[in-house]
């Protein structure tokens, strides 16, 4: 997703931020530390360091602290309103329901200020009304399936790193290709009808 | 001559100086915005992921709105959000 932008962004003058929550490292994924890493991104992409950033700097490195989290969003609505800039968020309900509060009012206070700018997020279906609530009137939402030929191709890509090639032959391969899909479509049939 | 020659050593070890404060206080700024770095985590996906994988998802018709939308026409679409259950790929969407 990130590379497709990337490689998208050359020519549209645009700016990508991205971030992967990870419950294994959920205590230090704080919102200011989260929105930082999004706004050390896009400064680190530009020329210069915006004036409005190296005086905050100036202003607060003295405490040996980092930045607040309002001047984060601040300077990130100033930053983001400049140039086209693509924010991607992974794995949103992997973060701690507190902070989950925190990062979507911020995320909605940047798009209050520059609507242009594109946010993509990723999660479990379970965390969808909340997302949609925090960020009220703003959110397409899509879900995402193991599809067929996704799994198709990612068998075979692991199939060709096998160790030991000579244990499978073509019959076998064949067969791991035909049934695991098949077996996992029919759980996600089975799955569906339980739901309805 | 020598006297030139070193005016031209003590120009470049100015400029030498400059040049470093700027870098230095830009690495120093840019570490205290944020103590995370995603970007390991990222090679990291790239190199486990396999190519064309989610591939339907950016023919969409919601991706490609999502993607050439802008302030002009409402901010309504601002935010693409993907769910899945575990396992599914969202991460490796290329």
């Amino acid at each position: 997703m990130i590379d497709t932008l990337c490689d998208q962004a050359g020519d549209q003058n645009s700016t990508i931020a991205f971030f992967y929550f990870d419950f294994t490292v959920q205590k230090g994924q704080s919102p200011a530390n989260t929105m930082g890493s999004l706004l050390k991104q896009v400064v680190g992409g530009l020329e210069e360091i915006p004036e409005e950033v190296s005086q905050t700097y100036q202003k607060q490195k003295k405490g040996g602290r980092g930045p607040q989290l309002s001047d984060i969003v601040k300077m990130l609505q100033t930053t983001s309103s400049k140039a086209r800039t693509f924010i991607c968020i992974d794995a949103i309900d992997e973060c701690v329901p507190e902070y989950r509060v925190k990062l979507l009012d911020s995320l909605n206070k940047i798009l209050q200020n520059s609507p242009g700018t594109r946010i993509f997020v990723t999660g479990r279906p379970h965390i969808r009304p909340e997302i949609e609530k925090r960020l009220l009137g703003r959110v397409t939402s899509l879900s995402i399936n193991a599809e067929r030929d996704d799994m198709i191709r990612y068998l075979e890509s692991r199939l060709e790193e096998d160790t030991t090639p000579d244990a499978m032959d073509g019959i076998l391969k064949a067969e791991i290709l035909r049934k695991i899909p098949e077996r996992i479509s029919e759980m996600y049939v089975l799955w569906k009808q339980h739901l309805r | 001559m020598s006297q030139s020659f070193s005016h031209n050593v003590n120009s470049l070890n100015t400029n030498y100086t400059v040049n470093f404060t700027v870098a230095d206080d830009r690495s120093n700024i840019l570490a205290w915005l944020s103590p995370l770095d995603p970007s390991s985590r990222h090679q990291d996906i790239r190199d486990r992921r396999v190519e064309i994988v989610g591939e339907w998802l950016l023919q969409t018709e919601e991706f490609r709105n999502w993607q050439a939308g802008s302030g002009e026409d409402g901010s309504d679409n601002a935010v693409l959000f993907c769910s899945g259950n575990p396992g599914v790929g969202k991460t490796y969407i290329r």
